[in-house]
């Protein structure tokens, strides 16, 4: 038997789901306390034939790391699902916090057109601090809290990698 | 008869699908096709559709697929007998056709002074005005000055269109609500204007208020022939761009449909205008219509028209440029509906955040009546310099409802993997009952924006909890085996005996 943790809605919420092999292809599933015997088939890349107990489903998977984008018909369903071990990890390191420091990172590969605040500014949430152009598009980035601007990592006219840190409010 | 000029080898002066949907036609036509590309794009489809490429520059559009001289020069350079531009980049621009001509190279398109007279938005707007087509109020020039600009903004009154004198397909076009924010967006369309199209001269026109967006297709030759082919409503549109399109529109009959069609022949006649075009009118709710812009190119959604005609109209395009007479109007025969949608890589819940990034996985839909129009495939990484435009999936039936239920049901069997794209929201789009009722105007996504974002259906989540859950499980599983032959590798053991260990380590399971 190996148990899960699934966080939903962002880490809103959280689900435990065991799963135990029974045979060929079939599991034993435990989900809200109910048992369920689930006949999964591997397809090609990414999909899932899933009979629950008698009603077939096809899910398709998209995987980031840990977390998953589960599509079936036309709901998208995203999630992250965590081993005992990852969950423990995970709490220790405190990444459930939103008070303190809060870096704001390019959500995609681009550049830089604008700086709209200097270090030092006082923002408020929501606020417009950067705006970077991908796909020429420009995305107006915003201040994830009410606070000041501790750290500016970016000029106008810089190329960002994703995930880059632009800067830092606190 | 004109005398007729021969095309063997078309040089395609674009990317990403439209590169890809003219090379087909080539192909089927016997032409041999050129694709260029920049350094971001060797990788991409249209590079492996053709039979030669040409390198033209850094990845940035203004250093590569921009710069006319270089499109020339691998024109000459591969002796290319005609340009196809495809739409955006140089499609629209007059001195890519005129270059063209003095190298002695046709250019799939019209000819330089039809362009030049639709170019200029406000030009065109002033011409159309005088040919008696009515138009939409707004600035007759474009605007240097922001200062001057927000005054002319205050006095036509609020909402306001800002638009790029040189503009189309949504970029350097922002909506302006209040005075207050006048100069942010102005300063904006100016940077996106001069990026997409390397003129950033803006202009206004009053918002109408609940328009629907109805465009004409309309074909002329060199002797004098000119058919439209109906229209295509696209009204569905985010960020000014259009998303889903259909034709027929709900609210064009037969009668309206003539009255349109009359009126954009008449205004592609008085440009002396030759090939593909389409003149874009605002709708309001009586029914009375303006002329918002004539595209002097190939429009996006003109797979649209293809299906409910059965025509190609790359084909057709090709055969105006080698001087041959295009069919009449009578001829001209529409049937069924088709309604297009447009998969993008953003994110519709953030905004339509553009998800540029490696597709890890790809599965295209099939079945009755669909279309999949795409310019990637599995594997590729989408490349952030560019329109985020991934496939156009289109849909063909005999009524509406039955169109309406294909497409979703092809949505439905679309699988892309790796990046994130809107195939969620268009279903969410088609199966909304305004877009259903055929009833909705360009402020439709606006106005259902919270609806159109439907929250991950709590009907499937127990079943997405199982699949994850069953993944990570076999996953981990899979894991293990792999350690375990490798951890017993050389030992002498037996693999299988290690194995069983493993195994039972994990839990007792067999």
């Amino acid at each position: 038997m190996s148990a899960y943790v699934a966080l939903l809605d962002d880490g809103k919420r959280e689900e435990a789901i065991a799963v135990r092999a029974i045979g060929p292809g079939l599991y034993e599933v435990r989900l809200r306390g109910k048992v369920h015997v689930v006949d999964a088939f591997r397809h090609d890349y990414g999909t899932l034939s899933l009979i629950v107990d008698t009603s077939s489903y096809s899910a398709m998977l998209d995987w980031r790391g840990t977390r998953v984008n589960v599509r079936l018909r036309h709901a998208i369903i995203p999630l992250e699902i965590l081993d005992e071990k990852k969950l423990r990890m995970r709490r220790a390191a405190g990444k459930f916090t939103v008070a303190g420091k809060q870096t704001l990172t390019s959500p995609m590969p681009g550049k830089v057109v604008r700086v709209l605040c200097r270090v030092g500014d006082a923002v408020k949430a929501g606020q417009p601090l950067v705006v970077v152009e991908a796909m020429k598009m420009e995305n107006e980035l915003k201040s994830p809290k009410d606070g000041r601007v501790v750290e500016l990592h970016v000029k106008e006219g810089q190329a960002v990698e994703g995930n880059a840190k632009l800067c830092a409010i606190d | 008869m004109s005398p007729k000029r021969t095309i063997e080898k078309v040089l395609v002066a674009n990317r990403g699908e439209i590169a890809v949907r003219v090379m087909r036609t080539c192909a089927e036509m016997g032409i041999r096709t050129v694709a260029v590309y920049s350094e971001a794009d060797r990788g991409s489809l249209h590079v492996r559709k053709a039979d030669e490429a040409v390198h033209v520059g850094p990845a940035p559009s203004r250093d590569s697929y921009l710069v006319v001289e270089k499109i020339v020069d691998a024109a000459k350079k591969t002796g290319a007998d005609a340009v196809h531009p495809g739409y955006g980049f140089l499609a629209e621009r007059a001195d890519l056709a005129r270059a063209l001509d003095r190298a002695g190279i046709a250019f799939i398109g019209p000819r330089p002074d039809s362009m030049d007279a639709m170019a200029v938005k406000t030009t065109a707007r002033a011409r159309m005005a005088a040919a008696g087509v009515p138009t939409v109020p707004g600035s007759s020039a474009p605007i240097a000055e922001e200062a001057e600009a927000r005054a002319f903004a205050d006095e036509l009154g609020y909402p306001v269109m800002i638009k790029a004198a040189a503009g189309g397909g949504g970029k350097g076009m922002k909506r302006c609500d209040r005075s207050e924010e006048f100069p942010a967006l102005w300063q904006s369309a100016g940077r996106e204007a001069a990026g997409a199209f390397g003129d950033d001269r803006l202009y206004l026109e009053k918002f109408l208020e609940q328009p629907r967006h109805v465009e004409v297709q309309v074909f002329a030759d060199e002797h004098g022939r000119c058919v439209h082919l109906g229209e295509r409503e696209c009204s569905v549109q985010r960020r000014q761009q259009k998303v889903i399109e259909e034709s027929p529109s709900a609210i064009v009959d037969e009668q309206l449909r003539e009255t349109m069609g009359a009126v954009a022949v008449r205004a592609a006649q008085a440009v002396g205008y030759v090939g593909a075009g389409t003149v874009e009118f605002l709708v309001d709710a009586q029914r009375s219509f303006y002329f918002l812009e004539m595209n002097t190119r190939l429009q996006v959604e003109h797979p649209v028209t293809e299906m409910i005609t059965g025509l190609d109209l790359v084909r057709m395009q090709i055969e105006v440029a080698r001087g041959e007479p295009i069919l009449a109007q009578e001829q001209v025969v529409r049937r069924g509906h088709a309604i297009e949608a447009r998969v993008y890589a953003e994110d519709p819940a953030r905004r339509f955040m553009p998800s540029p990034g490696k597709i890890t996985y790809l599965r295209v839909p099939g079945g009755p009546g669909v279309r999949d129009d795409s310019g990637v495939y599995g594997g590729w990484v989408v490349p952030q310099y560019y329109d985020p435009l991934i496939s156009k999936l289109v849909a063909w039936a005999p009524t509406r409802d039955q169109a309406i239920h294909r497409l979703v049901r092809a949505l439905g069997e679309y699988t892309v993997h790796g990046i994130t794209v809107n195939l969620a929201w268009l279903a969410a789009v088609l199966e909304h009952p305004a877009f259903r009722s055929g009833d909705y105007d360009t402020g439709f996504c606006e106005r259902y924006e919270k609806e159109l974002l439907r929250p991950p259906g709590a009907r499937y989540e127990d079943v997405a909890l199982i699949a994850a859950a069953i993944a990570a499980f076999t996953r981990e599983r899979d894991d293990a085996e792999a350690f375990a032959a490798r951890a017993g590798e050389g030992t002498g053991r037996s693999n299988w005996a290690r194995l069983a260990r493993v195994r039972g380590l994990r839990g007792g399971e067999r």
